[in-house]
């Protein structure tokens, strides 16, 4: 077994102000901008954080903050998702559709083997 | 205020957020399906919920479908034999054909029938209703929902990062399985042990003998089982009742896999259900004159290996992952534990992260939070994994003569311990062990609790 290691208990996002009311959907290509750039919050935040608030600062669906920041999906979904609740970044809402590629889909839909 | 990450959002990652949520916690759960999604794609499960979860559903306020669906008052159990009585499993060689692929068909009898009435009554829900309503749920409480199909590469950043206190894996049988490893002491199969085949239906009539909501189960000598269980199901936009039909056949007997490899449209699946039916469960298909398929995505087709897991995933960086409901106990359906297991593994699980809110969720809490969880989950396990035995033991026979018997006198005693036990699977014991059996046998049935002198 490995040993794990120890993580310090820092809290990377803060979230500030309390959850946002309208949660939107991050489908891959809902659109996040930056309503207002503030440079010393940026220096101030993790490197993750940053990387993500600087490109939306030019309007990016999440689909390019992800390719064009280098981290996952699903960790770029769950920053953007802080920055959203803390209000440093918008998620626009006018974008409807699955989120999903099918056959990722098809793969984790239920885990029963099908059938050769 | 601990911030914590559910992946999955079924039965146990579900009812673990909403219970979490509902404690003032700051929970995230990463669901790879949209509730639009969830309802409109085909079904997971019979999901047929007893009394012990079906109240803490209710403790936590989510028993929505509390009146709309129906409430099924007893277990009705079956033993279908060929004309020509028990068949030999051992002498049959190769893959049976199944009815659709013969033309001599020969029903079997119902050779054993009771019925085990319930104290409380039994629910199911179809998931597709349930989950989509309670991802909906969670997120006007409060809670934050991220989409997305979750890889391990995502949970190995998500963990190095720090971002949550504690993460739980609650991914039902999906390829994050593969972050924990099978615990073998516990697992003894290494293969599915049945084939699946399930389709939900409309039209069925009631049992002229029980005139009631009630599920119906069926041995079949040298096939498998059978499972007739009333439901609410999806409706277009709103729902309806259902009787959802379940094969689970022996792999290699006329309802293994082989005999569900081609794919089929719904209403050729529901016609080869049907012709199975009329062979192995006539009295079934007697109730079936009308039946149809509620919805365009009614199947259910495929089977999976039970399995017992260590609770605790490594990630390459040194995260820790906790598994929750399937991942870690994934029992087969023949015994209808597997949701229960779900419901009370979230409800173990979320007493533990609450009183533990002010300290650490470590390796040593996560091993003791698990340990917990399977002293629940060793009975349905062991019962489940017994029942999967291709013939009864001798006392188990003993035991069906008798519960018939008693049922035929007006007394279901033994019906009602049978229907209680899978409920409260702890109560078991008498019925796995022959000297426990025999014991209890003498109490009730004394005519019973000894074998029969052997043939000479
Ligand atoms: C045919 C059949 C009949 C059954 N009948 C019964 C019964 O009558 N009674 C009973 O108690 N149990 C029954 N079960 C078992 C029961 O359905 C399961 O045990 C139960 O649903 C497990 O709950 P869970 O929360 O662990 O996982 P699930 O309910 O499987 O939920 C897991 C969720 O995680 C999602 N997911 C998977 N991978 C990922 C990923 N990588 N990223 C994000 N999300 C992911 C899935 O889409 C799903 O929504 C049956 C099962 C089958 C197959």
């Amino acid at each position: 077994m490995a040993t794990p290691r120890t993580h310090p208990k820092v809290r990377p996002y803060v979230l500030t102000g309390g959850r946002t009311v309208t949660r939107h959907r991050l489908l891959v290509h809902t659109l996040v901008t930056v309503p207002y750039y503030d440079p010393g919050l940026a220096a101030a935040m993790l490197p993750e954080a940053r990387t993500l608030y600087e490109q939306a600062r030019d309007g990016c669906s999440v689909a390019e903050l992800s390719a064009l920041s280098g981290l996952s999906l699903g960790v770029t979904r769950v920053i953007v998702s802080d920055l959203a609740a803390a209000q440093r970044v918008r998620v626009h809402a006018e974008t409807y559709g699955s989120p999903f590629d099918r056959r990722l889909l098809e793969r984790v839909r239920d885990g029963l083997r099908a059938l050769a | 205020m601990p911030h914590i990450l559910i992946v999955g959002a079924g039965q146990s990652g579900l009812q673990l957020g909403l219970n979490l949520l509902a404690a003032g916690m700051d929970v995230t759960i990463m669901s790879a399906r949209t509730p639009e999604e969830i309802r409109g794609g085909s079904p997971t499960s019979t999901q047929c919920m007893f009394q012990p979860a079906l109240q803490i559903e209710r403790d936590l306020g989510l028993n929505f479908w509390e009146e709309q669906c129906p409430k099924l008052t007893a277990q009705r159990y079956n033993l279908g034999l060929p004309p020509d009585g028990y068949p030999d499993a051992r002498q049959t060689t190769g893959e049976a054909a199944p009815p659709w692929l013969r033309t001599e068909v020969t029903p079997f009898t119902r050779a054993i029938r009771f019925t085990g009435p319930w104290e409380h009554y039994t629910q199911s829900v179809d998931q597709r209703i349930k989950m989509s309503s309670w991802l909906a749920e969670f997120e006007n409480r409060g809670g934050t929902v991220i989409y997305q199909g979750v890889m391990t590469s995502d949970l190995d950043s998500l963990t190095a990062l720090g971002r949550y206190d504690l993460t739980i894996v609650a991914a039902g049988k999906g390829e994050l399985v593969g972050l924990f490893d099978r615990d073998a002491s516990r697992s003894p199969y290494d293969r599915p042990q049945r084939a699946l085949s399930c389709i939900y239906t409309r039209g069925m009539t009631f049992d002229p003998e029980y005139q009631d909501w009630a599920v119906s189960f069926a041995n079949i000598a040298g096939v498998g089982e059978f499972f007739n269980m009333p439901g609410l199901t999806v409706d277009g936009d709103g729902m309806q009742p259902c009787n959802i039909l379940l094969f689970a056949g022996f792999p290699e007997g006329p309802l293994g896999f082989h005999a569900w490899r081609e794919r089929l449209s719904p209403t050729e699946h529901l016609d080869r259900i049907v012709r199975a039916m009329r062979e192995y469960v006539p009295w079934e298909a007697d109730l079936a004159g009308d039946i149809e398929i509620t919805d365009p995505r009614p199947s259910l087709i495929g089977g999976y290996t039970p399995t017992v897991r260590h609770p605790i995933g490594h990630l390459p960086s040194g995260g820790l992952v906790l598994g929750m409901g399937d991942v870690v106990v994934a029992n087969d359906p023949i015994t209808g534990q597997g949701a229960n297991n779900a419901a009370h593994s979230a409800h173990i699980y979320a007493r533990h992260i609450i009183d533990n809110a002010d300290g650490r969720y470590d390796e040593a809490w996560m091993q003791a939070t698990f340990d917990d969880y399977w002293n629940y989950a060793k009975h349905p396990t062991v019962f489940t994994n017994a029942m999967l035995g291709q013939e009864p033991p001798e006392h188990v026979g003993r035991i069906l003569a008798a519960a018939q018997a008693g049922h035929e006198a007006g007394k279901p005693v033994i019906a009602a311990r049978i229907a209680y036990g899978y409920t409260t699977p702890s109560d078991l014991g008498w019925m796995l062990d022959p000297d426990e059996a025999n014991k209890y046998l003498a109490e009730v049935a004394p005519e019973f609790a000894t074998p029969a002198p052997a043939n000479p």
